[in-house]
């Protein structure tokens, strides 16, 4: 049972406070919390979960904003977790976007939204349609709207009772003159690769995002070619679970809109589409970095935005790096960003150079880590695809479409 | 970095600091009061967003309550909204202005917009005032019954806010009794939910002084209840799914059968998008299957992937959650994950209290198959630009170490570590090193010769340097020039201001001496007139003891200081397994991520409701009845313990009540005396029951005037204290009563617990005996059996 939430500006102010059951959380958490987190350095490297003198706090930060709730009594850590992640999630969706000034224009919505996602300090509904209902979102279209029409609510003027449909997570009965519904493939590759140069870890966490825009309530069914590389899966209450558990076919009645549909998670790959391989050779206090950079495993489709960045150690004076293609900047805390975008076809990009180390140091003994970025369009690497869409309960024949992408996730390569 | 948080702003321009805004607003609000002009909301609306603003900003406006409530009167949903937050706000401290709001709040109450109805009881409860609670009453019934689910909804909550206010006014207009009927009725999974939640508050609270309301408590638990939530589950939002599964977590199912049917139903909350519902689920499998050893290592099978997806797929604040969750379990049962290792490698960009929990999962999970890469990957961390973690890592490597028998690859890991020449890889390698060497003696050729080419004047941190120094005394046999680097360590003895390393010193040198005398009794002249003249008294203590040893006699001297040593074969653990039991208990709570039990961090009236330490004393009675009944034993059969147990088997066999199971011994068992007074406290029961293992579980029929006897626990209590077996608590109602008995030996203090259950419906009593003697418990089973069966007997 959470006891408060507060919402914390980037330099700690408190933009918003939400007392939820009759027990008072004082402000005065918030300035020991933030002095906690400038002691830290940095909010991010605060747990999420800590014990301060008087209550219990779960923190999470979402684009400079800090969401801090707070407790007394022992609840669930990942359910306050999670529920402070949904409202991140859900204010953002609201108004289209988070920072401080919009938080701090549109306070009188965050406070309608809590009221309604959290009574007495249990969490109600965090479902955005359901609220989208409630409460009008602060557009332009709803501005123009009540000029034109004299009327100044920003609500709807009775509640539909979409809790009470057998699907709560959709609206009811919107229509559309164009029906379409989209389904892409995204997925992120997460690698490491050690100081020898092998893949010690490779593994792709993707997601099903489906974005519809459905009139009336359309049962769709969507199948997979390849379901046995999935090692586990994660599903939108939406789905139904006997269907999956049989054949591996995904039934549902989808929300209104954009959601993920499914997570999954796939082990163990045996390659990855490119290769870096930096190499560090130092002595006479300077160090002689090279890093090579080239497609392994030709996806088939092109790969772009490739980025390979790593840390400067603190002990290092100064970095003189050039690369033969693309550009290498250092940045100012202490990152050096090679930006190579596509990969020539007629050459290796290579990045190479020299850092000075601190005097009396000889050579180097802490090795970066070199973070790699990179985009394949049209391919979901993992090898998932997607057999058919099957949609029924609709009038006219819907307009589907399809994509992949993978990007790297945590993609690092040791030196 | 930015400044830090003012609990108030300082007074800019654009900030309203003092009195002249808000009087100024006063008397905006006054001339808006009472117009009725068309698109009069509008400028409501920007006064009273002015309004919350300073609100939020932190800046009393509380005494523009009057003309807030007088501008309230609106249609304009937002327009109340605002006002219900600043009513909500200000209405605590202003208890007398509150009771203005109540009139237009009752109106709102009865609008017929559901929503504005809703929103009106939600504030009316919010007010918090004591004094208007006669107010809430009425709303509040008509709340309950609306036929709108939202207004429902509210109204529920609102009880409870009641509750909180004014118990006695909320139990008087019986509500709970209300919220009991909508829980099982209502058809709004909505509803259902929050009066869960609200009467699991309610009754809990209340038990203490009611003795209905810890029935009732009870009664949420009991399987119709409990079955009913299970069956409408997939109605309820993700967030009451949460609740209804904590419900079924503390479920005692009474047949196996029932166990697997739960499971079953709920698999597919496994996989989840929300993961408090995936982790409270699983808090629901490891639970139930706690007694079964095997079903218990499948659910270990099964909750693993969703676990590992969990950890992937979320925020990092996410993930941290989850993590802790699933160090507990590694930490349970590392066998079980030892083939995900892998999982477990630490990622650049992670937070360190990341890094750290991966860290000890990777050492927990090493065995003969995986250590060989684990300690390659660990070795690359003591490169890692985190310093802290860098240390962590060599750490792991040494924890792994310890634990392994074949420590062949990891030793020379260890040894090139000390050649890498950072200071702080060198100091806590050489920690790792002595440790290793005190396990394992064998290693100490080629540690030594590493070792010794270690500057000590390299070395700072004083555990390091504490290290060196044992080292060097104790293979100063072995290292050539051992004793000359005590002599120069011992030169140096006032600039050293740890008092550990004086300490290590003086028992090194004294080490050295003996086996190399003459080369080192310069030094420890010298090392003892330093140490006596030390001013740490421990140092000084022991400086004085050696000397006075040394006098004594130096054979003595050398069998007390450097006797022959046993390798340690296993160091200390730091957290005892009870603790780590509680916390397993604690699953899903925040006891997993402080990795201490709840006890340890909270207060008593803070702790989450049902819990089992209140189980034991709420299951009834039986506590405080144990007093009375030393004396009942007393007065009626101070002497029946022995033979009580043949006597009564001849009866049962002339009587046929059958007792198939545990066949009576023909050969006369060791006659058992038990303890008519044996006196035993809950808590230590608790502990007792953690620890010991079930040395006997049985099931045997109840005859059927035991039965007919059993219309409540307090009848067999009786029954069984007269056999100077005594009840800690007891609970239940027909079919199904549970027991917790203990006994203890006339003799000694050894004692028995025992959980019963009978199920009267089916006759069946299902006992598990635990004792502190296990070889007795055999003997005591009988006692207990034929006690049992005498129930009911006139």
């Amino acid at each position: 049972m959470l006891q408060c939430i507060f919402l914390l500006s980037d330099s700690g102010e408190v933009m918003l406070e939400k007392q939820l059951t009759g027990h008072r959380v004082d402000r005065s958490i918030c300035a020991w919390f933030w002095e906690q987190a400038i002691s830290q350095g940095d909010s991010f490297k605060l747990q999420p979960v800590i014990a301060s003198p008087t209550h219990y706090l779960f923190q999470v930060v979402r684009e400079g904003i800090t969401y801090l709730a707070c407790t007394q009594v022992e609840m669930p850590p990942l359910m306050a977790i999670e529920f402070l992640c949904r409202v991140a999630d859900v204010l953002s969706d609201y108004l289209g976007g988070l920072n401080e000034d919009v938080i701090k224009d549109n306070f009188i919505i965050v406070y309608e939204l809590l009221d309604e996602m959290i009574d007495n300090g249990f969490p109600l509904t965090t479902e955005p349609n359901i609220l989208r209902e409630m409460i009008a979102q602060p557009n332009i279209v709803s501005k123009v709207l009540s000029v034109v029409t004299g009327n100044s609510s920003n609500v709807s003027e009775t509640r539909p009772g979409a809790t009470a449909s057998c699907v709560p997570w959709r609206t009811t009965d919107p229509k559309y003159a164009n029906n379409e519904v989209y389904v892409d493939l995204v997925e992120e590759m997460d690698a490491t690769i050690n100081r020898d140069g092998v893949l010690v870890k490779c593994e792709i966490y993707g997601e099903v995002q489906v974005n519809s825009h459905l009139s009336g309530l359309p049962d769709l069914t969507l199948s997979f070619a390849n379901t046995s590389i999935l090692d586990d899966v994660r599903f939108h209450p939406c789905v139904r679970f006997r269907p999956w558990e049989s054949n591996q076919i995904l039934s549902f009645v989808p929300p209104d809109g954009q959601f993920k549909l499914m997570s999954y998670r796939v082990k163990k790959l045996k390659s990855t589409p490119i290769y870096v391989k930096p190499q560090l050779t130092s002595g006479g206090g300077t160090c002689r970095v090279d890093v090579l950079v080239g497609i392994r495993n030709d996806p088939g489709k092109t790969i772009d935005s490739i980025t390979v960045q790593f840390q400067l150690p603190h002990c290092i004076l100064s970095a003189d790096m050039t690369s033969n293609h693309g550009t290498v900047n250092i940045l100012a805390n202490k990152t050096c960003l090679w930006s190579i975008g596509r990969i020539p076809k007629d050459k290796a990009p290579s990045m190479s150079g020299t850092l000075v180390l601190e005097t009396g140091l000889e050579r180097l003994h802490v090795f970066p880590t070199f973070q790699v970025a990179f985009r394949v369009m049209g391919v979901a690497l993992s090898g998932l695809q997607i057999d058919k869409l099957d949609l029924k309960n609709l009038p006219n024949r819907p307009y589907k479409g399809f994509r992949a992408l993978t990007r790297a996730g945590e993609f690092e390569v040791r030196s | 970095m930015a400044p830090p948080a003012q609990s108030q702003r300082s007074p800019s321009p654009s900030q309203p600091s003092g009195k002249g805004e808000v009087s100024d607003l006063k008397s905006q609000l006054r001339q808006l009061a009472g117009s009725r002009a068309p698109g009069i909301d509008d400028s409501k609306r920007e006064l009273f967003k002015k309004v919350i603003s300073y609100m939020t900003v932190g800046i009393d406006v509380s005494s523009l309550f009057g003309e807030m409530v007088m501008c309230s009167a609106t249609s304009d949903i937002v327009l109340k909204k605002m006002c219900y937050l600043y009513v909500g706000n200000y209405a605590k401290v202003n208890p007398d202005l509150a009771l203005l709001t109540i009139n237009f709040l009752q109106r709102d109450c009865k609008d017929e917009d559901p929503m504005i109805r809703g929103l009106a009881l939600r504030s009316l409860c919010s007010l918090r005032v004591a004094n208007l609670v006669e107010y809430l009453v009425g709303p509040l019934g008509s709340g309950l019954k609306d036929n709108n689910n939202y207004v429902r909804t509210v109204a529920v909550m609102g009880v409870l806010k009641l509750y909180h206010i004014s118990a006695s006014t909320c139990v008087d207009a019986d509500f709970p009794a209300m919220l009991k009927h909508s829980m099982l009725n209502d058809s709004d999974a909505q509803v259902v939910a929050n009066c869960l939640s609200a009467l699991q508050e309610i009754w809990s609270s209340e038990a203490s002084s009611s003795e209905e309301a810890s029935r009732e408590r009870e009664a949420l638990l009991s399987k119709p209840v409990v079955y009913y939530f299970l069956n409408r589950i997939k109605e309820f939002s993700e967030w009451a799914q949460c609740l209804v599964l904590e419900l079924v977590g503390k479920y005692v199912p009474s047949e196996t059968s029932e166990i697997f049917d739960i499971m079953n139903l709920l698999e597919d909350r496994l996989q989840h998008a929300n993961g408090a519902v995936v982790l409270a689920t699983i808090k629901v499998f490891l639970q139930l299957t706690l007694s079964m050893t095997d079903v218990h290592q499948q659910v270990y099978e099964r909750i693993k992937a969703p676990l590992l997806t969990l950890v992937s797929s979320g925020s990092p604040e996410q993930s941290y959650a989850v993590l802790s969750h699933l160090h507990l379990l590694v930490m349970r049962a590392p066998f079980i994950f030892s083939s995900d290792y892998k999982h477990f490698y630490c990622q650049y960009n992670e937070p360190s209290y990341v890094k750290k929990l991966k860290l000890e999962m990777l050492t927990a999970v090493a065995n003969e198959s995986n250590t060989y890469e684990i300690v390659t990957e660990l070795c690359e961390y003591a490169a890692n630009v985190d310093i802290p973690i860098a240390r962590e890592s060599i750490r792991a490597v040494g924890k792994i170490a310890l634990q392994q028998y074949d420590v062949n690859a990891i030793v020379d890991r260890l040894l090139q570590f000390l050649e890498m020449e950072k200071d702080y890889v060198t100091a806590e390698a050489l920690v790792l090193v002595k440790d290793l060497l005190r396990k394992y003696p064998q290693w100490s050729q080629d540690c030594i010769a590493v070792v010794g080419n270690i500057s000590s004047k390299n070395i700072q941190e004083p555990k390091a340097k504490a290290a060196l120094i044992w080292m060097l005394g104790e293979y100063s046999q072995d290292m050539h020039d051992a004793p000359y680097i005590l002599e120069s360590l011992i030169e140096n003895w006032e600039d050293e201001h740890s008092a550990e390393v004086r300490l290590h010193l003086l028992t090194a040198v004294m080490k050295c001496f003996f086996k190399r005398p003459p080369e080192t009794q310069k030094a420890l002249g010298a090392a003892l007139a330093a140490g006596l003249a030390d001013f740490h008294q421990d140092v000084h203590d022991r400086a004085l003891f050696y000397y006075r040893l040394l006098q004594y006699n130096v054979s003595v001297a050398q069998r007390v200081v450097d006797p022959p040593k046993q390798a340690v074969s296993v160091f200390a653990d730091t957290q005892s397994s009870e603790i780590k039991d509680r916390i397993f208990d604690e699953f899903n709570s925040l006891s997993v991520v402080y990795q201490k039990p709840s006890y340890m961090f909270t207060d008593k009236e803070h702790r989450g409701p049902f819990e089992f330490s209140d189980e034991l004393g709420h299951l009834s009675i039986g506590a405080e009845s144990t007093a009375s009944s030393q004396m009942l034993s007393e007065l009626a059969i101070s002497s029946v313990t022995g033979h009580a147990s043949q006597s009564s088997l001849a009866i049962d066999d002339l009587l046929g009540l059958g007792l198939p199971v545990a066949p009576a011994p023909a050969p006369s068992p060791p006659l058992l005396k038990l303890n008519s007074k044996a006196v035993l406290d809950p808590g230590t029961f608790q502990q007792k029951w953690r620890q010991l293992p079930i040395s006997l579980s049985q099931e045997y029929s109840v005859s059927p005037r035991g039965v007919a006897a059993l219309t409540a626990p307090q009848a067999l209590l009786r029954h069984m204290q007269g056999h100077s077996i005594h009840c800690i608590a007891s609970g239940g109602q027909s079919p199904n009563y549970k027991f917790f008995f203990f006994a203890q030996k006339a003799e000694e203090s050894s004692t028995f617990l025992v959980e019963c259950i009978i199920n009267t419906s089916s006759a069946k009593a299902q006992i598990k005996i635990k004792a502190d003697d296990q070889s007795a418990s055999e003997a005591f089973s009988t006692l207990f059996q034929s006690a049992l069966s005498e129930f009911g007997l006139p």
